[in-house]
């Protein structure tokens, strides 16, 4: 029954478990827009996160905030040795988007076997108990996971957007993103600012990942479910638009969540794989947010205009 | 012998769906990974017709190919209207999602799987005779892809893996013959779920999972993309091996996990360091040979 | 001497550049005009326009009267339009003649069912295509390459092919992107001599091009790009001599 209490319900919840939908939606869309690869390697990455934080907790026992820690060490070295073992060198050896993709995928993939292997195929959670003690606001049940989760994400969000609009790192990953070759010319150091991207999409993962599994069980194939989710933000939010992308997983959070109205919950994650193909075909291009106009120098007119065009736009 | 009998035909069917897994994404240049859906859905469509609506065999096998190529026209045209990243994105969500649909649809026995599908051959003529006819397939299969890749056809793919834009410039259309592969390719996947259901009798969704797209896309990896003989090797080494663990008296929780290493660890070594496989492909398009020869 | 290619108002920007300005263009039949400008002048993007690789903002491109704007770059080469590109573009893993044979008009092994089911009509057009293929590799001194592999080509010789691919189609409007780029000797020559053989034939061409010699003696009009707008028309030896333009060519 579409009651007003349940219709909020299903809102605070669903803003509130979208939190880390948006980062994972955040870190895929931000690696694409800078390297311009889909990096399917980041359910790896979350699955990393997620285990590490998991054994910290649970096996070593130790406190929160040094599992967080663990954590973050464990998901950036991962993100390094990806960026500058896996990606640098298919980077230069100049293989196919094909090439990538598969690669990426499988890394993610086996990764996933690891964790079976270790960790056994029943779920797990980061602590032992996923029960949050729950206030009432009015008739609306807020649990005391929600706040801080919302708090982190945008916290999290902040920073990215200070990061990248008032420090000089963060210009030249824009500067990257809009055309690295007119970057290099500029004296902008490519590589780094791609492990740079690869790092803070790391970070981004893991927090979600430590959102996710303070909140619902993991197991080890969940990271590219998760995934999955943040492509079709990323897709629908439009590609190399990382704001769209933390918009659209809202969204698509809300849509999800706010499903369980009308089908029931084993079908809800078929909707996931709906939302994709629904994304692809009709949103292509993304949901059209008004994007900053590149500043070009006359110098790189002559550079720019005289090449073949993109065949993309036919 | 029937252990034999049950290794060979396996074998056989993997052997079909690596070499037409190879034509779309050796010979097409197209990125999927939904080959085990539709081995999946023709193996289903041809067991529920076959078992419920009473359709006899022979007819209900290509019926089932028919489902996969048509499912597969749906997944590629939308898709590929966007571009060919796209597919492979699409082909995830596809392969997952139509796994869930199956896991949950009365009609397919849900996650339980689908029991008492019809036999074919094996009470009237002898389990020899199905053998032969799922060897036989596989000859013809590789035979026919053999003979796309060198024909008129491979000349135009060859060309449009090369450079798409200036296929274009030369008024050919590259995505209906995308499409058309894709199409072809996983038809063929089709009717090899087809062959699988009515020896077996029983299908379950596990069998179609991701494990199996790994396992598939490794054996074209590491067999050789783009080569006749490539895909058979992969085949063959890929069934090999899993046979070997079974020796290893693993236990089925590890078995699992330790196969699915496996594969994609294979996949990873072979594209790092040697992307061309065991086989290793041409770089020029074989069907000029003849036409030179012919001269 | 009729319009073959009718360009109308054309407009396009990328982000702050704009490549086209209200750009008007007609090709006519048996006519080679030439494209000049300096870099940056839009000339390449021109082409893109016209032939569909790029979607223009506004304006309109006719072919013998017929609007192409809904159409497909490749959908437009099957109306009758052809180009060469800056960079050749050939298919490396094909020999010179099957870069030839996969770029005619029809190409019915194209259709995965005339594989499998119309060999006879396969074997049928590569006959024809391939006499027609022999030919025009003959008209260009290049027959004894036609089995060779487009990398072992001298970049002269691949440059005549990428023309020689352009030709399969029997197109009514040629578009040339820089030809003559690297391009000398006996290549040179085989160039001129078929870019005016293929205008004589009726075929409405237009040339961009760097190389002043060529453009003046081939060219029996030049249009001057600059900044993406026609800045002016005329005898290739009116513009030629004009020091405005000449101004902006160089002292750009």
């Amino acid at each position: 029954m579409l009651d007003a209490t349940i219709i909020l319900q299903i809102l605070w919840t669903s803003l509130a478990t979208s939190s880390y939908y948006v980062l994972f939606a955040v870190a895929f869309s931000l690696v694409l827009k800078v390297t311009r690869l889909f990096n399917f390697a980041q359910a790896a990455i979350m699955t990393i996160a997620f285990y590490t934080a998991f054994v910290a907790v649970q096996w070593l026992e130790w406190p929160a905030w040094a599992a967080f820690a663990a954590m973050m060490a464990a998901t950036l070295a991962a993100s390094y040795g990806l960026e500058r073992v896996g990606f640098e060198a298919l980077r230069k050896r100049g293989v196919s988007v094909m090439f990538v993709f598969v690669f990426t995928l499988m890394v993610s993939e086996f990764v996933a076997y690891v964790a079976m292997l270790i960790f056994g195929t029943w779920p797990q959670t980061v602590f032992p108990v996923i029960f949050w003690p729950v206030t009432l606001v009015g008739n609306i049940a807020i649990s005391a996971w929600d706040l801080p989760a919302i708090g982190a994400t945008v916290g999290a969000l902040a920073l990215l957007f200070v990061f990248m609009r008032f420090t000089r790192v963060g210009a030249f990953m824009t500067g990257v993103a809009d055309n690295p070759d007119l970057a290099e010319l500029y004296g902008i150091n490519k590589r780094r600012i791609f492990l740079v991207a690869m790092l803070m999409a790391g970070a981004f993962s893991a927090l979600g990942m430590f959102l996710y599994g303070t909140r619902a069980q993991v197991l080890p194939q969940t990271g590219l479910s998760l995934m999955l989710f943040a492509v079709a933000a990323t897709i629908m939010g439009g590609i190399g638009n990382v704001a769209g992308a933390a918009i659209a997983a809202v969204i698509l959070g809300v849509i999800q969540n706010a499903s369980i109205l009308v089908i029931s919950s084993e079908w809800q994650g078929f909707l996931l794989y709906v939302f994709l193909f629904l994304a692809i075909v009709f949103f292509p291009n993304g949901l059209r947010l008004p994007q900053r106009r590149g500043r070009f120098a006359p110098a790189a007119r002559e550079i720019l205009s005289e090449q073949d065009a993109p065949a993309a736009e036919a | 012998m029937e252990y034999l009998y049950g290794l060979i035909i396996i074998v056989g069917l993997y052997v079909i769906l690596a070499t037409s897994f190879n034509l779309i994404i050796g010979y097409g240049g197209l990125v999927s990974i939904a080959h085990p859906v539709f081995f999946a859905l023709g193996a289903y469509a041809s067991a529920v017709l076959a078992r419920d609506f009473a359709v006899p065999v022979p007819l209900a096998m290509p019926a089932g190919a028919l489902v996969a190529l048509v499912a597969s026209i749906a997944l590629a045209l939308p898709s590929l209207r966007v571009s060919g990243d796209y597919l492979l994105i699409a082909s995830i969500g596809f392969q997952l999602g139509l796994l869930e649909v199956i896991k949950n649809l009365r009609i397919t026995g849900g996650s339980g799987g689908f029991s008492n599908i019809p036999p074919f051959l094996i009470r009237d003529v002898g389990r020899e005779s199905y053998v032969g006819l799922v060897l036989a397939t596989m000859v013809a299969v590789i035979l026919l892809v053999r003979w796309i890749a060198r024909s008129d056809y491979g000349r135009a793919m060859s060309a449009m893996r090369d450079d798409e834009l200036a296929f274009a410039s030369i008024g050919r259309n590259a995505m209906w013959m995308k499409i058309a592969i894709f199409g072809f390719g996983s038809g063929i996947a089709g009717l090899a779920g087809a062959l699988y259901a009515h020896y077996f009798r029983f299908v379950t969704p596990e069998q179609f999972e991701l494990v199996q797209s790994a396992a598939i896309l490794t054996m074209v990896v590491v067999g050789g993309m783009r080569t006749t003989w490539g895909p058979v090797v992969g085949a063959l080494l890929l069934e090999a091996l899993p046979q070997a663990l079974t020796f290893l008296n693993f236990p089925p929780s590890i078995l699992g996990p330790v196969q699915g290493l496996l594969f994609t660890g294979l996949v990873l070594v072979f594209m790092f360091f040697r992307p061309q496989g065991l086989v290793p492909a041409q770089d020029v398009w074989r069907g000029a040979r003849k036409a030179g020869e012919s001269r | 001497m009729a319009s073959v290619l009718e360009v109308r108002g054309l407009n396009k920007s990328f982000g702050g550049i704009v490549v086209a300005r209200n750009v008007d263009l007609t090709l006519h039949s048996g006519r080679v005009v030439g494209l000049i400008g300096p870099n940056g002048a839009g000339k390449t993007s021109l082409f893109n326009l016209i032939s569909g690789v790029v979607k223009p903002d506004t304006g309109t491109v006719l072919l013998d009267g017929m609007p192409l704007d809904r159409l497909k770059f490749h959908q437009r080469i099957h109306r009758g339009l052809s180009r060469t590109w800056q960079h050749v573009r050939l298919f490396p893993s094909l020999p010179v003649i099957d870069n030839l044979l996969i770029a005619t008009h029809d190409y019915p092994g194209e259709r995965l069912l005339n594989v499998l089911f119309g060999r006879g009509r396969l074997k049928a057009h590569d006959r024809i295509a391939r006499a027609k293929a022999t030919d025009i590799l003959a008209a260009m001194g290049l027959a004894k390459v036609a089995d060779a592999l487009v990398s072992d080509l001298p970049y002269g010789q691949q440059k005549l092919v990428g023309v020689a691919r352009a030709l399969m189609g029997e197109a009514k409007c040629l578009l040339l992107d820089e030809p003559m780029a690297g391009v000398e000797g006996a290549s040179y020559a085989a160039m001129q001599r078929v870019v005016r053989e293929v205008a004589d034939r009726g075929v409405a061409v237009c040339v961009v091009e760097h190389n002043v010699a060529f453009v003046r003696d081939l060219c029996d009009e030049g249009v001057f790009m600059f900044a993406g707008a026609i800045m002016a028309r005329g005898s290739v030896a009116e513009l030629v001599r004009d020091p405005q333009l000449t101004e902006l060519y160089f002292g750009h």
